[in-house]
């Protein structure tokens, strides 16, 4: 789980942990974030030594590109080879700048993900309002922006906190409706788009503006391999981590909290964080004494009563936590055979060091047939959970059902027939006795 | 079920050669023949209906073979009992609803089969090749296996 090695590029270069590559001058000053445990590897974008894959196989665990000082990146970094990577489920840290103009490469990889960015490939985010005075007092474009809470009430903050983020040239990026597709940061109302090497006055019509723009985002891909994309490179920059910044209005001079947002970041992107993983999943019938052969048993009947539990654990730094849900959020266990017959929320029942133990329990429906115990569980920031456990559902067996005097309801029918049959030997018995005279009657007719 | 008792019962006066129209004892059915009617007791074109209905009863009563009249207090008991069954179930409900299919379809078995054990020997002109005792070893034969399907059906 622990991340092996990423690659820095440096000025404008890629990074992979395993090995990581890092090219240029600019790289010492883009890791020191990275210094737990990864096994950096720098690299040169146009380096002919530069492959992400070694026979076939993903040659790093995660992959961290910067923007390049040269014009574009070399054919390892076709955006076919990283879809290719993350298809494989390697982790993509991709730093943009407003700086430079970003190659038109990573605009298509970009597209290939739903995001977008303006058509020049080289605006940066300005805003009048939330820029530091000190560093960018002319030209605005260093934004100053609180650190980003939870995205919902139903989702887990991974990158709160307290302080204030400097995110200097931002290059911004609009959402597809991609539901892979979750923003971090989303630039302040007031802010938008500007290409500074256009004149003022061509910019009529505004390509983005306000929260539309997002400055820092993540896809998570279905195999739940991660991609982020992060508007501005320069806010790695150990300049930043220590800079002091100071808010328009405000006298006061802080420091930021670049630091720790780029942990923040980097450790979701390269699954330190919010990584889920399942434990032992059991299903039984609800009853006091469980043995082994009682568990997961390949076939119920109808209308048994059933406990389902399955166990969570979360993936947090360097350990595993029991996972909690978060609040206004639900795990729930579908019972489905083609469409789901039950969804039932699943309760934490008991904890363990590393796991928590969610269970429900419910009546197998009247339905006879294959039937399969699911979890589905597919969250923003949240590796996916896809648990799938196929049993038999049979009918009743014909010694299973109630004798017939059992139910009541019943018995007006039951005295019906047992009347008849009393009444059939009462007609018999008197019949025979009758036969002298009523075969004399008859022959004497 | 009235219907199939009427000719049963017409045909079994006639062969026992009772010189009055035998009938079910409905006075619908009975108004018409009873013109004809030449009873022990004289009826005229303006007798009332209850005088119509107890003549021919009487004359049931006293034409019948003994055996026959039994057959029919059977098959009557039949009638009460599928009758009870049914009005039970619309009264409260079919459930559980094997044991109303059992109960009321071995009411109106056991009719049917009497109906035709009645048919057959209540009337010597109707040809069966076993005879009246056959006829009865078929009915008891039929008759059980009618409860034993209706026994293991109820569960």
């Amino acid at each position: 789980m622990a991340p092996k090695g990423s690659s820095t590029p440096c000025s404008g270069v890629t990074l992979k942990v395993r090995p990581c590559v890092a090219i240029g001058d600019a790289i010492r000053a883009h890791t020191g974030y990275l210094a737990r445990g990864y096994d950096l590897v720098f690299e040169s974008p146009k380096s002919d030594k530069l492959s992400l894959f070694d026979l076939g196989e993903k040659a790093y665990d995660h992959l961290l590109i910067l923007p390049p000082r040269s014009k574009g990146f070399g054919p390892a970094l076709s955006p076919k080879n990283i879809v290719n990577f993350i298809n494989q489920d390697g982790n993509v840290l991709l730093a943009l700048s407003g700086k430079s103009t970003t190659p038109s490469a990573i605009s298509s990889l970009l597209l290939e993900l739903d995001l977008h960015l303006a058509t020049d490939r080289s605006s940066v985010v300005l805003d009048h309002f939330n820029y530091d005075t000190l560093s960018a007092s002319e030209k605005h474009d260093v934004l100053l922006l609180q650190r980003p809470g939870q995205l919902r009430p139903d989702t887990k903050d991974f990158f709160g906190g307290e302080g204030v983020l400097a995110l200097p040239r931002t290059a911004p990026h609009t959402l597809g409706d991609t539901a892979l597709l979750t923003p971090i940061l989303r630039a302040p109302v007031t802010a938008y788009s500007y290409n500074p090497k256009e004149d003022l006055s061509a910019d009529d019509d505004v390509w983005a503006t306000g929260s539309q723009l997002a400055l820092v985002s993540a896809m998570q891909s279905r195999s739940s391999s991660r991609f982020t994309l992060l508007g501005s490179a320069e806010s790695l920059q150990d300049q930043w981590f220590s800079a002091t910044v100071k808010v328009p209005g405000s006298e006061q001079e802080t420091g930021t909290a670049n630091q720790e947002f780029a942990k923040q970041l980097t450790a979701w992107t390269f699954k330190e964080t919010g990584v889920l993983k399942v434990g032992k999943i059991e299903h039984h019938l609800a009853q006091a004494d469980i043995t082994a052969e009682d568990l997961n048993p390949a076939i119920y009947r109808i209308k048994n009563e059933t406990v389902f539990s399955i166990e969570i654990s979360e993936y947090s730094n360097d350990k595993f936590v029991p996972f909690e849900v978060p609040a206004n959020d639900a795990l729930q266990l579908e019972f489905s055979m083609l469409s789901p017959f039950q969804r039932l929320k699943l309760e934490p029942s008991s904890r363990t060091e590393n796991s928590t133990i969610y269970t429900t329990q419910f009546t197998v429906p009247d339905q006879h047939g294959i039937f399969s115990f699911r979890v589905n569980y597919k969250r923003p920031f949240l590796t996916n959970i896809e648990e799938k456990h196929e049993v038999t559902v049979r009918h009743f067996a014909h010694d299973e059902y109630p004798r017939s005097w059992k139910i009541s309801g019943g018995w007006v029918w039951i005295a019906g027939l047992w009347s008849v049959i009393g009444g059939f030997l009462a007609f018999v018995f008197v019949w025979l006795y009758s036969e002298p005279t009523s075969a004399k009657t008859k022959k004497t007719q | 079920m009235a219907p199939k008792r009427t000719p049963a019962a017409a045909s079994s006066a006639a062969a026992s050669g009772s010189s009055g129209p035998v009938s079910a004892p409905s006075p619908q059915t009975t108004a018409a023949p009873s013109s004809l009617s030449s009873g022990p007791k004289t009826l005229t074109t303006n007798s009332s209906i209850f005088d119509i209905a107890h003549t021919v009863w009487q004359q049931y009563l006293a034409t019948t073979p003994q055996r026959t009249l039994l057959l029919d207090a059977f098959m009557a008991f039949l009638v009460l009992v599928g009758g009870v069954q049914f009005v039970y179930c619309v009264l409260a409900g079919n459930y559980p609803f094997n044991a109303f299919l059992s109960g009321f379809s071995a009411a109106v078995g056991q009719f049917v089969l009497t109906a035709s054990l009645r048919m057959q020997t209540s009337s010597p002109s109707s040809s069966t090749t076993s005879g009246e005792e056959g006829a009865f070893a078929d009915y008891v034969f039929g008759s059980l296996i009618l409860h034993f399907f209706c026994i293991n059906f109820i569960n």
